[in-house]
């Protein structure tokens, strides 16, 4: 492990605001799963691919969220705070920090992701069966939720690295990062996906690809991986030739 | 009136007074032709200086007259437009272990305030593969060492500058770059700064340390540059700036005088 890797890790768990973004993400799986699980109409989960995304799926959107969230935190929180100059000062070849900024929160987003998947899984399960409904889910499907989430998790951290150092600016990219998970890829997929199909070439129903979530209109979870591998590479490079060429706040 | 005429003194002969004769390179930092500019706006306009080891030198001038701007591009935190800024004959981006090499403080407060001081100086540790018992010394030679482990937005501003020193001392280094260390500082800070400078300079390290106040330097410096709008006005040996009746105070207010805005 390289000493700029130790070095962000260590960040990570020295400031409440990991724990604080992981308190928060747990707090809204328990919450959107119980919801719909003890909520939604039985008719609802009549099937695996509408319990997924009903459901179950949660755990994955949720965590690339917070991620994502986590990944762009890492550097704009040092960029807000000034501590971007110690760093750098520090370690001057920027890509070094950029590159284990990156990998720190993958290895962080992972666990999100592999947590929220768990909680989702296994809150979903005991809710639907609480209620009677059939779970239609086999144990593949299980583990492609769960490790297919935790791995669309971390690649949904490296992004947020990405965009938070090309972005810079912590509110804008925190609120841009919401609003394009939350809000503008539900739009593209759900009302426009028709048109084409190209909403789920997009870096978010990607992920929900991967984790095995609406396979009639995703794409299938192999192809999602490496679709979602390549925007986050593109994100890591965008984020490392923004670092290295402009100056340091 | 000023005596900004007589107090102006040949660009050219200031600049060798503080550039020591010796090899290319030989110098702890050597600035040559150095410009930023942002638009229209030189920040900084062809500044030529060089360090010897051991010195304290004053970097002077009024506030935005481009001191920040030439520590940031001597740490390569931004690039010159023209020119170059190198510390051991380097640019400061290719030497290997910077921190071993060159400790600076650029703000008073580039602290996570969620993080606690100690943690703050072992993240650096560990990035610059420092030792953690370099953190305990340095914890102690900037008395904090009973703060360390409370979080950085209970600290005062004076701590603060203490440990932003502290970080900056962890690698050991040959060179010390501080902007504005005393800002915010009450007189006791003020004079433990100073003769921690003092110190530092009598163990060999080189210092650079930039102020817009004056009496805060004057005391404590070997040499001192002045800058206004970008260029360096001045260069010199406080006591050859400042000989017969003139102060530091009636130099730099000939050389930097704008009169009243």
């Amino acid at each position: 492990m390289s000493a700029a890797l130790r070095a962000e890790l260590f960040k990570q768990r020295s400031t409440r605001t990991s724990l604080g973004l992981f308190g928060a993400m747990i707090g809204l799986v328990l919450f959107v799963v119980l919801l719909h699980g003890l909520g939604l109409a039985a008719g609802n989960f009549d099937s695996s691919s509408k319990q997924l995304t009903v459901l179950f799926g949660w755990g994955e959107v949720l965590g690339a969220l917070f991620a994502a969230l986590l990944g762009a935190m890492s550097i704009t929180g040092e960029i807000r705070h000034g501590t971007i100059r110690p760093t750098f000062l520090v370690t001057p070849r920027r890509r070094r920090v950029v590159a284990a900024k990156i990998w720190a929160s993958m290895l962080i987003g992972a666990g999100f992701g592999l947590v929220a998947g768990a909680v989702a899984a296994g809150l979903g399960t005991a809710a639907l069966r609480a209620r009677g409904i059939d779970i239609r889910l086999d144990s593949a499907d299980y583990v492609l939720l769960v490790m297919g989430g935790a791995t669309a998790t971390a690649l949904w951290a490296a992004i947020g690295v990405g965009v938070g150092a090309v972005v810079r600016n912590q509110m804008p990219a925190l609120v841009g990062i919401c609003a394009w998970l939350l809000f503008f890829e539900n739009l593209l997929v759900g009302d426009i996906a028709g048109v084409g199909g190209l909403g789920r070439l997009l870096p978010g129903a990607a992920a929900k690809a991967i984790s095995g979530q609406d396979p009639d209109t995703l794409l299938a979870p192999a192809v999602g991986l490496v679709l979602l591998a390549v925007y986050s590479a593109a994100a890591a490079v965008a984020g490392a030739l923004a670092t290295s060429r402009r100056d340091v706040p | 009136m000023t005596e900004g005429a007589d107090a102006t003194v040949g660009r050219e002969a200031l600049e060798k007074s503080v550039s020591m004769p010796g090899l290319p390179g030989d110098n702890v930092v050597s600035v040559r032709g150095l410009t930023k500019r942002y638009g229209d706006v030189f920040a900084v306009d062809d500044l030529t200086f060089a360090l010897d080891k051991g010195s304290i030198t004053g970097f002077l001038g009024p506030n935005g007259a481009g001191k920040t701007t030439t520590l940031r591009l001597l740490l390569g935190l931004a690039e010159p437009t023209d020119g170059e800024a190198l510390v051991f004959g380097r640019r400061y981006r290719e030497l290997d272990q910077p921190a071993r090499r060159v400790g600076a403080v650029l703000e008073s407060n580039d602290f996570d305030p969620g993080r606690s001081g100690g943690d703050h100086l072992r993240a650096l540790a560990l990035a610059a593969e420092i030792p953690s018992g370099r953190v305990d010394e340095v914890l102690e030679l900037v008395e904090l060492v009973s703060d360390a482990e409370r979080r950085v937005k209970t600290y005062s501003l004076g701590m603060r500058q203490r440990l932003g020193l502290a970080a900056a001392l962890l690698g050991d280094p040959e060179l010390l770059v501080l902007d504005e260390p005393a800002n915010g500082l009450d007189p006791a800070g003020v004079h433990w700064l100073r003769s921690f400078l003092r110190s530092l300079a009598e163990a060999g390290r080189t210092v650079l340390v930039s102020s817009h106040v004056l009496a805060e330097v004057a005391q404590a410096v070997d040499q001192v540059m002045i800058i206004d709008r970008g260029r360096l006005v001045a260069a010199a040996r406080l006591d050859e700036l400042t000989s017969g009746d003139r102060t530091l105070e009636d130099v730099y207010l000939g050389l930097t005088a704008r009169g009243p805005s």
